[in-house]
C-alpha cells in the first residue's frame, strides 16, 4: 500500500512547475511537504489528487497506476486550503455529499455520519452551515467530510494556515491522531518548519518545482544540504567559516570567529564552509563553563565535544512565548541569534551590551560547502539570494 | 463650503442628462393619458400580440437559457483549446446591428436559405414568416447574452469547490447540478431575466423573419408610422413597465447574490 512517484514532471504553459518528483511513501506515514509559496506544493498534491494531469513520470498507490483514473475513482482524501465547503448546504450535507455521490447505503450514511461526527466532536454543528461556522469549526468539517469516506491517502493543503495558534495547536494533535489511528497515508502541504517538524514522517523540502531535500525531520533540520533548506527550516545562524583539519573521530576543526569550533558533520571536501548552528542548540554557559575565547574541549571520552563561543554583546532581548527570549548577540558585525530562559537572564544578571558567553555541541555544528561566489548575508537575505540564483 | 467649478459643471451635466432623459418618458406618458390608450390595449388584436410576444420571448428565454449556461460552462469551467475565439464568435450577435442578424437568418434558413431549402424540399417545412421564425431571431440574439451571464456565474464560483466536489467522487453532472447550479443560480436567474426582457423588446431580426406575424416592438412601429397612438402609447408603456420591473428584479437578485 505504498504511494509512489517516480519522477513526476508537470508543465503549466510550456512552464516547468514541477520537475522529476520522486518518493515513496509506505502505508499510514505522513510526508509533509514544505516550501515556499510558489514553490508547487499545491501543485504537487493536486497531481496526486488526479486534478490535475502531470506530463511526465508516473504515481501508483498500493501497485496500481493512479495516472489514467480520474479524481473520483482515486479514493484520496483532499482537505483544501480554504477548505472548500460547500457554502449553500449544512455541516452534515457536506459530510455525507461524497457518499451520495458514491452512492453509498442510505442506511449506512447517518451512521458513518455519527461516527466520524463524534470522533472530530462536531455532532452540535451538523445543521449549521459554514457560514456560521469558525474557521476551526469549518477545518473539522472539512476533515470529516473526507475521513467519511475512508480513504486510502489524504492530501491536506496547508490546513492550518487560516488558524488562530490555538486552533493550530489543537487541530495539529488531533490530526496526528486521527493519522495513527486510521493508519492513512498522509501528505501534508504547509510552509511553517514547525508544523513540518511535529505532523511528518519524512519531510520534503521543495523549491522552485524541484525536491532539494528529503527525510527524516531531525535529519532535515540537523543536517540541511543548502543554505536554502538550512534558513527554510529556521536555522538562523549561517556564518563563514574554513575547515583547518578533518580530524579521525569524525569531526572536524573549523576556524569560526576568529577562534576554533569543532563540527560534528562538514563536506568531505572543501575547505570554505557556512557553520549553521540553531539557535535552540546554542546556549549560555555559566561563568565557571567558559575556558577560552572559542575554545573547544571533551569533557571525557563518553562525551561528545562542547564548544565554547565568546566575544559576543547582548545586542536585543526579543520576548518569546513560555517565559523564553530570543537573544540577538553582536561580535564585530556578526550576528548570533540565540534561545535563552527569562530565569538564565535573571540569575546571570545578564541585559543589553553584556558579553555573554556561549556553548554548543559538536554534533549540532553543521558544515555547508560554501561556494567561491557566495556572498556572505544575513539568513533571510539568503532566501532571496538562493532564489535568484 | 466653496464650490468648484468642476462640481458646478457636473451638476449641470447630471441636470441636463435627466432631463434629455426624462422627455421621452413624460412625453409617452402624457400622449398615454390624452390618448385615451389603456383601452385599446384589450383589444383582440392588440391582445394577440401581447400573448404572440409572450409565447415566443418565453420559448426563446427557455433555450437560450439552457444553451447559454451549457456555453458558458463549456467555456468557463471546461476551458478547452480555443475557447477564446470560438467564445467571441458565439457572442457575436450582441454586438451586430439586429437588421444584419434577421437578414443572416433569412439566408440560412429562408425558403432558398442554406438549411432553409433542403428543409422544405425534404419536409416542405417553412421556417421562416412563422412563429418558429420569431423564435429563433429571438434565440440568436438572446443567448449571447444568457452565455455571458452563465461565464461570470461560473467564475465566481470558487474552483476549489468544484475540486472538491471531483476529489469526493462526484462526476461533472453531480457538480454541475449539486454545487455549481446552486451556488451560480441568482446571476443566473438574473440573466434568464435579463434575456427575456431583450427578447420581448426585440425589433431587428425579428421585423426581418415576422412576414405578417406582429410582436410588441413591431406593432409599436407600425401603428406609430401609421398614425394609431393610442395602441402605440399602450404597448410603449407595458414595454417601459415591464423594463423597469426587470431591472429591480435584477438588482434585487444582484444583492442578493452578494
Amino acid at each position: 500500500m505504498t504511494l509512489i512517484l517516480d519522477k513526476v514532471s508537470l508543465d503549466i504553459d510550456h512552464h516547468p512547475i514541477l520537475e522529476e518528483i520522486s518518493f515513496k511513501q509506505p502505508l499510514g506515514q505522513s510526508l509533509v511537504v514544505l516550501g515556499n509559496s510558489g514553490a508547487g506544493k499545491s501543485k504537487l498534491l493536486e497531481v496526486v489528487a488526479g486534478l490535475r494531469r502531470h506530463q511526465r513520470g508516473k504515481i501508483s498507490h498500493a501497485g496500481r497506476d493512479l495516472g489514467p483514473l480520474s479524481p473520483q475513482e482515486r479514493r484520496i482524501g483532499f482537505v483544501f486550503q480554504d477548505y472548500a465547503l460547500f457554502p449553500h448546504m449544512t455541516a452534515a450535507a457536506n459530510i455525507l455529499f461524497g457518499l451520495q455521490a458514491r452512492r453509498a447505503p442510505a442506511s449506512e450514511q447517518g451512521k458513518w455520519l455519527k461516527a466520524v461526527a463524534a470522533e472530530l466532536k462536531i455532532d452540535h454543528l451538523l445543521q449549521r452551515f459554514p457560514g456560521e461556522l469558525s474557521g476551526g469549526q469549518q477545518q473539522r468539517v472539512a476533515l470529516a467530510r473526507c475521513l467519511v469516506l475512508r480513504p486510502e491517502v489524504l492530501l491536506l493543503d496547508e490546513p492550518l494556515s487560516a488558524l488562530d495558534a490555538a486552533s493550530r495547536e489543537r487541530l495539529a494533535l488531533l490530526m496526528k491522531k486521527i493519522q495513527q489511528k486510521y493508519r492513512v497515508t498522509m501528505l501534508y502541504v504547509t510552509h511553517d518548519h514547525n508544523e513540518a517538524r511535529y505532523m511528518g514522517d519524512q519531510v520534503l523540502v521543495l523549491d522552485q518545482g524541484k525536491v532539494v531535500q528529503m527525510g527524516e525531520p531531525e535529519e532535515i533540520f540537523a543536517r540541511p544540504v543548502s543554505r536554502f533548506v538550512a534558513h527554510f527550516t529556521a536555522t538562523r545562524n549561517i556564518l563563514p567559516g574554513r575547515i583547518r583539519e578533518r580530524c579521525h573521530d569524525g569531526l572536524a576543526r573549523l576556524e569560526f570567529a576568529g577562534g576554533e569550533l569543532m563540527a560534528g558533520s562538514f563536506p568531505v571536501s572543501g575547505d570554505e564552509v557556512w557553520v549553521c548552528l540553531r539557535p535552540e542548540h546554542l546556549s549560555l554557559a555559566a561563568g565557571s563553563e567558559a575556558k577560552s575565547r572559542c575554545s573547544a574541549e571533551t569533557f571525557s571520552a563518553e562525551r561528545p565535544w562542547v564548544n565554547f563561543i565568546s566575544g559576543y554583546r547582548i545586542a536585543q532581548i526579543i520576548p518569546q512565548s513560555g517565559g523564553t527570549v530570543l537573544l540577538e548577540l553582536i561580535n564585530r558585525g556578526e550576528r548570533l541569534l540565540v534561545f535563552a530562559s527569562n530565569r538564565r537572564l535573571e540569575e546571570q544578571g545578564l541585559c543589553l551590551n553584556v558579553e555573554v558567553e556561549l556553548k554548543v555541541g559538536a554534533q549540532h555544528v553543521h558544515c555547508l560547502l560554501r561556494q567561491p561566489d557566495d556572498i556572505y548575508c544575513r539568513p533571510e537575505q539568503a532566501v532571496r539570494i538562493s532564489r535568484n540564483a | 463650503m466653496k464650490i468648484s467649478g468642476f462640481s458646478t459643471l457636473t451638476t449641470l451635466l447630471v441636470l441636463a442628462a435627466g432631463l434629455f432623459f426624462s422627455a421621452p418618458f413624460a412625453a409617452l406618458l402624457h400622449s398615454f393619458v390624452s390618448a385615451d390608450a389603456l383601452l385599446k390595449l384589450f383589444e383582440r388584436q392588440v391582445l394577440l400580440v401581447i400573448a404572440t410576444s409572450l409565447l415566443t420571448a418565453s420559448l426563446a428565454t427557455g433555450l437560450a437559457a439552457v444553451v447559454g449556461t451549457v456555453l458558458g460552462y463549456h467555456f468557463t469551467i471546461r476551458k478547452r483549446g480555443g475557447g477564446r475565439w470560438l467564445k467571441t464568435f458565439f457572442s457575436l450577435p450582441l454586438v451586430l446591428p439586429p437588421s444584419a442578424a434577421g437578414y443572416m437568418l433569412l439566408l440560412a434558413f429562408g425558403r432558398y436559405g442554406l438549411l432553409g431549402a433542403p428543409l422544405y424540399q425534404a419536409f416542405s417545412l417553412q421556417i421562416m414568416f412563422s412563429t418558429a421564425a420569431l423564435v429563433i431571431a429571438q434565440f440568436f440574439v438572446i443567448t449571447p447574452l444568457m452565455m455571458q451571464a452563465a461565464s461570470s456565474a461560473f467564475q465566481q464560483v470558487p474552483q476549489s469547490l468544484v475540486q472538491a466536489s471531483h476529489s469526493l467522487g462526484a462526476d461533472e453532472w453531480t457538480t454541475f447540478f449539486k454545487v455549481l447550479l446552486p451556488l451560480s443560480r441568482p446571476v443566473l436567474v438574473a440573466g434568464v431575466i435579463t434575456a427575456f426582457a431583450r427578447a420581448i423588446g426585440e425589433f431587428g431580426a425579428t421585423m426581418m423573419v415576422a412576414g405578417r406575424l406582429k410582436t410588441i416592438p413591431i406593432m409599436i412601429y407600425t401603428k406609430a408610422m401609421g398614425g394609431d397612438a393610442g395602441v402605440a402609447d399602450g404597448l410603449s408603456l407595458l414595454l417601459v413597465l415591464l423594463s423597469f420591473c426587470v431591472l429591480l428584479l435584477v438588482n434585487l437578485l444582484g444583492d442578493r447574490g452578494r
